[in-house]
């Protein structure tokens, strides 16, 4: 098996996110021990896990939404901020999206994509629109711009979470669980934009349990237990020959149904 | 999606009645009925003994001085009701903003304040008010302690109607690079708001009706003309109570209705296709 041109170019790139020696506790539970991870620019880095295995908690601490007790995380060389304006500024540069869309339910899907852009980014608003409108496109929910979030399909708000996400321009994607909260047939459309986003060569984080997402678009599998990653290979050699006892208990169980 | 839900509604309030279940309900309604009659009849009655129907006690309402005092205690109950309901709201926006601060001396001293005047007897505070700042101008007396009994009300309003977005608005703002108070400014309060405006307009009418607690400061509002009309033997019929009950009673009813409608309004017109299914069901 020979390394594609793009795994190339992706070894040799800086790390762009990295995680060290990172640590956090929920009362008496350790859900992250001593976690080193290094995610390099373009590479898509897909987390799975048994539930409470800490991957998506693992994911919200690199934008701050999970503090950590102990430990370092830096994106692109800089150190996570704690607070205040440098901690909202890292955060225009790391999108996320999330389980639930949790899409702004008194605006419409145009004025979704728009808000991050003039609230934050200063962007003109004409301009602003013309992103959304693009994004809004290129996601395929174009024609629901003016609706709100509320009259959308689960499938449609979530790709429209995506589209907010990016309109901010950012240099890491982080998706924590995006299609477990969706009907089955709307799951596909989802991985659809996200495939492409990762051919476009956007750096990602992805929380899922979609283990045909992770055989298809991932460069990296982490299989995390109990609050430790436990197990990182490329997809190919992870879901064919796992390592751990712990992952191949965990396969055995979602792959032979 | 929708039948769904009314047959779902309407079968967890209560089963649909049989056949046995409605004759009874029809006993029921009946019953009710003759017993609403008989009450309206004891208190038609009673006021009748009295002469309070007496037609010569209601010719006060003729005089054109007595009309013109109505309508200018009308004013002045409205004048103190728009001042109290402007300044109750800003300052309950202001503290329920103390209150979930980041700030913990801040965070103390809005819910010290808010609990003191909740917990206050507005009458007292008014009084308290009139006696110790406001002697010459009852009016402010009244405005003020109105302002900050209803406006720590409005305050706990603003703030559970706060707490009870979606917690993902929040972050998903958070996420996108927002400041804390643009996060509450553009998502949380406008929702907050949204979700909360019957409570809030349930304050405002307890407000408009607390107006009336002026009297007692001597501030010229609807009840203390009423009750000054009311104290004026102008014949031999006596004083015309029950008439002038019967005259400001339905001004107030008016007034809290009007509210009430501007509510549904506002309500309506908030609606337009926000929150109909929440966003968040997983």
């Amino acid at each position: 098996m020979t390394e594609s041109p793009v795994e190339d170019s992706i070894s040799a790139a800086a790390p762009l996110v990295v995680l060290s020696k990172v640590n956090k506790h929920y009362g008496a539970l350790h859900v992250l021990q001593d976690i080193d991870l290094e995610i390099r620019q373009g590479e898509v880095v897909v987390l799975i896990g048994p539930s409470g295995s800490g991957k998506s908690t693992l994911c919200r601490t690199i934008n701050r939404l999970e503090t950590i007790d102990s430990g370092r995380i830096t994106i692109d060389g800089h150190p996570l901020p704690a607070e205040g304006r440098e901690l909202a500024r890292l955060r225009t540069e790391v999108g996320m999206v999330f389980q639930n869309f949790n899409l702004f339910a008194h605006k419409t899907v145009l004025e979704n994509v728009v808000m991050g852009q003039v609230k934050v980014r200063k962007v003109i608003r004409s301009h602003a629109e013309k992103t959304a409108r693009e994004l809004l496109d290129r996601v395929g929910v174009g024609a629901q711009a003016d609706k709100y979030p509320a009259q959308l399909s689960g499938g449609q708000q979530q790709r429209v979470a995506i589209a907010r996400a990016l309109a901010m321009k950012p240099k890491v994607m982080l998706f924590d669980e995006p299609t477990s909260a969706l009907d089955p047939e709307m799951v596909n459309e989802v991985l659809e934009v996200m495939r492409q986003l990762a051919a476009d060569g956007m750096t990602m984080v992805v929380v899922t349990h979609e283990m045909g997402f992770a055989r298809s678009a991932a460069n990296r599998v982490l299989f995390m237990a109990d609050g430790r990653i436990v197990e990182q290979n490329t997809p190919d050699a992870f879901f064919t020959a796992p390592r751990s006892d712990r992952a191949k208990d965990f396969l055995s169980k979602i792959l032979h149904h | 999606m929708s039948p769904f839900n009314r047959t779902a509604t309407a079968s967890v309030l209560y089963d649909a009645p049989g056949p046995r279940a409605r004759a009874r309900y029809r006993v029921f309604g009946v019953l009710s009925l003759i017993g609403v009659a008989g009450l309206l009849w004891f208190v038609y009655a009673t006021l009748d003994d009295k002469g309070q129907f007496n037609p010569a006690l209601w010719d006060v309402f003729q005089y054109n001085t007595v009309q013109q005092r109505i309508v200018d205690g009308l004013l002045a109950t409205l004048e103190a009701f728009g001042l109290a309901a402007a300044f109750s709201l800003t300052l309950g926006a202001l503290l329920a903003a103390g209150q979930l601060s980041d700030h913990k001396p801040v965070r103390w001293a809005c819910t010290a304040v808010v609990q003191f005047f909740r917990a206050m007897p507005l009458l007292i505070l008014i009084v308290a008010l009139y006696y110790a700042f406001f002697a010459t101008d009852p009016m402010w007396a009244l405005v003020l302690g109105l302002t900050l009994y209803n406006g720590s009300v409005q305050a706990e309003i603003i703030r559970s109607g706060v707490n009870a977005v979606p917690r993902g608005q929040g972050e998903a703002a958070y996420a996108l690079g927002m400041r804390k108070t643009q996060v509450m400014a553009s998502i949380l309060v406008p929702q907050a708001v949204r979700s909360m405006l019957p409570s809030m307009i349930s304050q405002l009418v307890v407000t408009l009706k607390d107006t009336s607690l002026g009297f007692i400061i001597t501030y010229h509002e609807l009840l203390f003309v009423g009750k000054a009309i009311a104290s004026q033997p102008t014949n031999s019929a006596g004083f015309p109570y029950i008439p002038v009950v019967l005259v400001i009673g339905p001004i107030y009813i008016a007034l809290c209705l009007l509210l009430t409608a501007l509510a549904r309004w506002i309500e309506a017109r908030g609606r337009r296709g926000a929150n109909r299914r929440t966003s968040t069901a997983a």
